[in-house]
């Protein structure tokens, strides 16, 4: 093969991956994109149809003898297009003819004929057996009697810089001026409806718990696992490898019913305490002691230390990794949970709702405002994605090792 | 056996108090034991009665036994009398908090905490200062002022915080709660079990007793285990076997249960197959309609058979389950495995798609799931808009007509389970991505360089190489894939209206555990469900298990 060649199938191969990735990449976050758009955006806007991703408001102008400012169009006058203000909609539009020539039709407002006859008693003729009736309508400065043929709707446009030019067009397929807006008010008007400032505190305080009470227990169970010779250690360790398949959703009746009987129910200790104890969180930190060399340790010992100290000082200064990586687990695990909260906080008690069980409600309550719908998403969605950015490193490396040595 | 003459007073004055300790406290768990069966406590559940029964006895039981070997000078007694003194103590600690209201105050902490947050960022900043030390070139004085600054940070950020949240309010309204007769017992109770604990626990009574140091480590593993042990106990394992228990009666969670034998399960699994003379021969025509609901038919040609059981909704869930962990694993694991192959070469760029991937997997499955509801929408989604633009580019492209059809994708019993599904290997995906990664990195380089040499192409190194090799992975990734899908409830929750979606077509097991368990408040029958639910996956997972070990022993 030709070294060209070879660069050539190289380059094209690169390019291959590229475009696979970058692919998939849209696939994965395309929907955070849209939730974060149309988070900023008008309702109306959400309701768009084609839809499109950036948040966009219709412009308007003060145009003099006009108290409201008007909202401005593109319109077609004299062969170019122009941004004219809308100041009279709903304007009815006939196209009239004589009874006996159709084609001799001419477009009239309807405010400017009159029945002919006067309304009381309008006059009729008869087309191709139809009662019509007839309309008094001014061509070349004499009243004809016509009937009305069709009848439309028109906006009439004026340029903003000398109302007196006009144009007419049909507002509806008149394409409005518009400009890129932002609307970060949508977040505070969710937050205001839903009391989401309260549920995201909620939320921060039993994860911020849960993450430190299972750091504590994991880490002490965990060295005693991994260092610490004692009977019956290793079948309370089997005993906690065969509970770590066992589905949470076994737990929901029978925790349920613990909750209630020490009164619990509704209670935010009840998102809390329960979750403090965790044999996973154990079984990963005893993995990770046991790869500590043991010399350390018995030295400290032969020193005098106590099992804390040497805990304290020596291996959990050395673990800020592991450490991190099981905070970052424990953390997405209690922040997104929500199937327990669902059950055991009342849907009524909104004092005590953490983020996902307001944004169940927020569903139902503002399910005609996908702005704010969206904008309470992101409110749940984005604290993780930065814990997540922050943690990564550590976090992703150990998804992977976990995965192996699963 | 030590000599006792070598005891000082003190330790042997210890000892005897200890001894009668011991005796006082079998005799109170004993008096306490009957005085459940008499009426003389407020318990009603016979579950609690019973539990409280056995640890009770348990501890008499184990007390009289260690103040006899405390008599004997044997470190058991020691051993015993701490444990047991620990556990009271545990438990008279808990009883405090309580009294004191400290579980059930989190809720009024949750009110003030929120204007706390900011000086909790003090004291993190104070923690990166600290940090940041490590990063300095200058190795003298300067640092330690550095650490002394980051820790004052810390403190004055923790004590205005604790200012802000109103601490110091909570700690009188909690002191004052316990300030009351049964708050007073607990403490009482706390002081007693400690005193007794600290007499066990000196050098000189641990000497008396003829301790080694590997009894010291013994009492040291327990004791480092407990806390997460004891959680372990109450809210894992008690529960679950509370579970089994309920799952044999008619709970309803207000009322005391009946037992009621195996027959929450003999509804689930009363089932009833039926032949048919056509294929559209009326259900009840074949079977008893008053028992049974037919769940579905098979027909083939002229033939067909007709499934029906006692409780259709299980059935329905559970095919929807199967179908929904058959389709979603699949659609999560094969795009993983391509993605992963091309995420290994070393091209530059490739952590940044990692991390893209993995966006979705830490997101909210709530969040996630009302995103993708306005993206499903039928009318101004985009999911519909992209498929409309793909139509019609197809049919500029070609000149045929294809007809766009315009999906109604949660409201139509056909596409409801696929939108779900789709959702779940979309958030699944980038996770399983990472994992086959960390597997590939693990497959030698050598192989490939091998096979090259022996003229085999890509797709022949694919096949030979990655996948066999990639076998313990993929087996990993399936069972761990497959046991979340078979508990798929949330996207189901959010995204459908009413969650069941069109003619139950996305009622899942979860969901019917749910709606059994919470919302019928028939917890006996959810708890069989739930059980029977832990069947199907353990069932799954073994004949994983199985067919990765036979292909692991055909490699080799």
């Amino acid at each position: 093969m030709k070294p060209q060649s070879y660069r050539l199938i190289r380059f094209l191969n690169n390019l291959a991956v590229y475009v696979v990735l970058i692919f998939f990449a849209f696939i994965m976050l395309f929907p955070f994109l849209y939730m974060l758009s149309t988070s900023f955006k008008l309702p109306a806007d959400t309701f768009r149809y084609p839809p499109r991703m950036l948040p966009r408001d219709p412009v308007s102008v003060t145009v003099t003898g006009y108290k409201e400012p008007l909202p401005l169009y593109y319109i077609e006058v004299d062969g170019g297009q122009k941004e004219f203000a809308l100041a009279k909609s709903n304007i009815k539009v006939g196209t009239f003819a004589p009874a006996d020539d159709p084609s001799a039709s001419v477009e009239r407002y309807l405010s400017e004929v009159s029945p002919t006859g006067g309304a009381m008693d309008q006059k009729t003729v008869a087309v191709n057996g139809k009662e019509e009736k007839l309309y008094d309508v001014t061509v070349d400065g004499q009243v004809v009697p016509m009937i009305l043929l069709s009848q439309t709707t028109v906006g009439e446009f004026i340029d903003p810089q000398n109302p007196e030019i006009k144009a007419y067009q049909n507002v509806r397929l008149s394409q409005p001026v518009e400009n890129l807006s932002w609307h970060p008010e949508n977040y505070n008007a969710v937050i205001e409806l839903q009391g989401l400032d309260r549920a995201l505190t909620n939320t921060a305080l039993v994860t911020i718990l849960v993450v430190l009470g299972q750091l504590l227990t994991s880490v002490l169970g965990g060295y005693a696992f991994a260092r610490l010779k004692f009977p019956g250690r290793d079948t309370v360790f089997v005993f906690y490898l065969g509970t770590i398949m066992i589905p949470f959703v076994m737990l929901i009746v029978p925790l349920y019913q613990l909750m209630v009987a020490i009164g619990w129910t509704d209670r935010l200790a009840s998102l809390i305490i329960p979750w403090i104890f965790t044999a996973y969180g154990t079984f990963l930190m005893r993995q990770h002691f046991i790869t500590f060399p043991k010399e350390i340790e018995e030295a400290a010992v032969l020193d005098g230390a106590s099992r804390l100290q040497i805990l304290r000082d020596i291996l959990i200064p050395a673990s800020i990794p592991a450490l991190a990586t099981q905070a970052t687990f424990t953390f997405l695990y209690a922040w997104n949970s929500f199937i327990w909260p669902l059950v055991v906080i009342n849907v009524g008690n909104e004092k005590n709702h953490v983020l996902t069980l307001a944004l169940n409600v927020l569903r139902g309550r503002a399910s005609d405002t996908p702005n704010l719908i969206l904008a309470g998403a992101a409110i749940a969605i984005i604290p993780p994605l930065i814990v997540f950015i922050l943690g990564q490193r550590f976090f992703v490396e150990s998804v992977a090792s976990s995965g192996v040595k699963g | 056996m030590t000599d006792l003459l070598k005891v000082d007073s003190r330790t042997m004055l210890l000892l005897r108090l200890s001894t009668i300790w011991r005796w006082l406290f079998a005799l109170l768990t004993i008096g306490g034991a009957t005085a459940l069966w008499t009426g003389g406590l407020p318990i009603s559940a016979l579950w609690q009665k019973i539990l409280l029964t056995v640890v009770l006895v348990t501890a008499a039981i184990a007390s009289g036994i260690a103040a006899v070997l405390i008599g004997r000078c044997d470190h058991r007694g020691r051993m015993i009398s701490l444990v047991l003194d620990y556990l009271a103590f545990a438990a008279c600690f808990v009883l405090t908090l309580n009294a004191g209201e400290v579980f059930i105050g989190i809720d009024a902490l949750g009110g003030t905490f929120g204007h706390g947050v900011p000086y909790l960022g003090i004291v993190l900043l104070g923690y990166l200062l600290g940090t940041l030390e490590d990063y300095l070139p200058k190795k003298h004085t300067p640092e330690q002022s550095l650490k002394a600054v980051s820790r004052w940070v810390m403190v004055g950020g923790l004590v205005l915080f604790l200012w802000q949240v109103d601490a110091v309010q909570g700690l009188i309204y909690v002191i004052g709660k316990i300030a009351r007769p049964a708050g007073l017992a607990s403490v009482a109770g706390m002081l007693v079990f400690g005193l007794s604990l600290w007499a066990m626990w000196r050098e000189p009574t641990a000497t008396a007793m003829n301790v080694k140091t590997h009894h010291e480590q013994v009492l040291n593993g327990w004791l480092f285990l407990s806390p997460n042990l004891l959680g372990f106990l109450i809210f894992f394992a008690g529960p679950l076997l509370l579970s089994f228990y309920f799952s044999f009666t008619d709970s309803d969670a207000f009322n005391p249960p009946n037992w009621i034998g195996f027959a929450n399960y003999a509804k689930i699994l009363n089932i009833r197959l039926a032949l048919l003379n056509s294929p559209t021969q009326l259900a009840r025509e074949v079977i008893d309609v008053k028992i049974y609901d037919e769940v579905g038919r098979l027909v083939v040609g002229n033939f067909g058979i007709l499934f029906a059981a006692a409780d259709k909704f299980f059935w329905i869930a559970l095919r929807n389950t199967l179908t929904f962990a058959l389709l979603a694993v699949p659609m999560s694991v094969i795009p993983a495995l391509v993605l992963s192959n091309v995420l290994n070469s070393k091209l530059p760029g490739m952590k940044f798609f990692r991390a893209v991937y993995f966006m979705p997997s830490i997101a909210a499955v709530v969040g996630i799931s009302l995103v993708w509801q306005w993206l499903y929408n039928a009318t101004i989604g985009y999911i519909n808009y992209f498929i409309t633009l793909g139509i019609e580019f197809w049919n500029n492209l070609f000149h045929i007509a294809i007809v766009d059809p315009k999906i109604q994708w949660v409201s139509d019993e056909k596409t409801a389970l696929l939108a779900v599904i789709i959702i779940a290997a979309w958030q699944t995906m980038g996770f399983n991505t990472v994992l086959f990664l960390a597997g590939l990195q693990n497959v030698p380089g050598e192989l490939y360089e091998a096979a090259t040499v022996d003229g085999a192409g890509p797709w022949d190194k694919f096949w030979r190489i990655t996948l066999p090799m990639l076998a313990p992975t993929t087996f990993y990734v399936v069972t761990t894939t497959t046991i979340q899908a078979m508990q798929v409830f949330e996207q189901v929750f959010i995204l459908m209206n009413p969650p069941e979606g069109p003619n139950n077509s996305t009622i899942t097991l979860v969901l019917y555990l749910y709606r059994s368990g919470f919302q019928n408040f028939k917890q006996g029958y959810a708890s069989a469900i739930a059980w029977v639910l832990f069947i199907v996956i353990f069932g799954l997972t073994l004949i994983q298990f199985q067919r990765q070990r036979k292909s692991s022993i055909y490699e080799s």
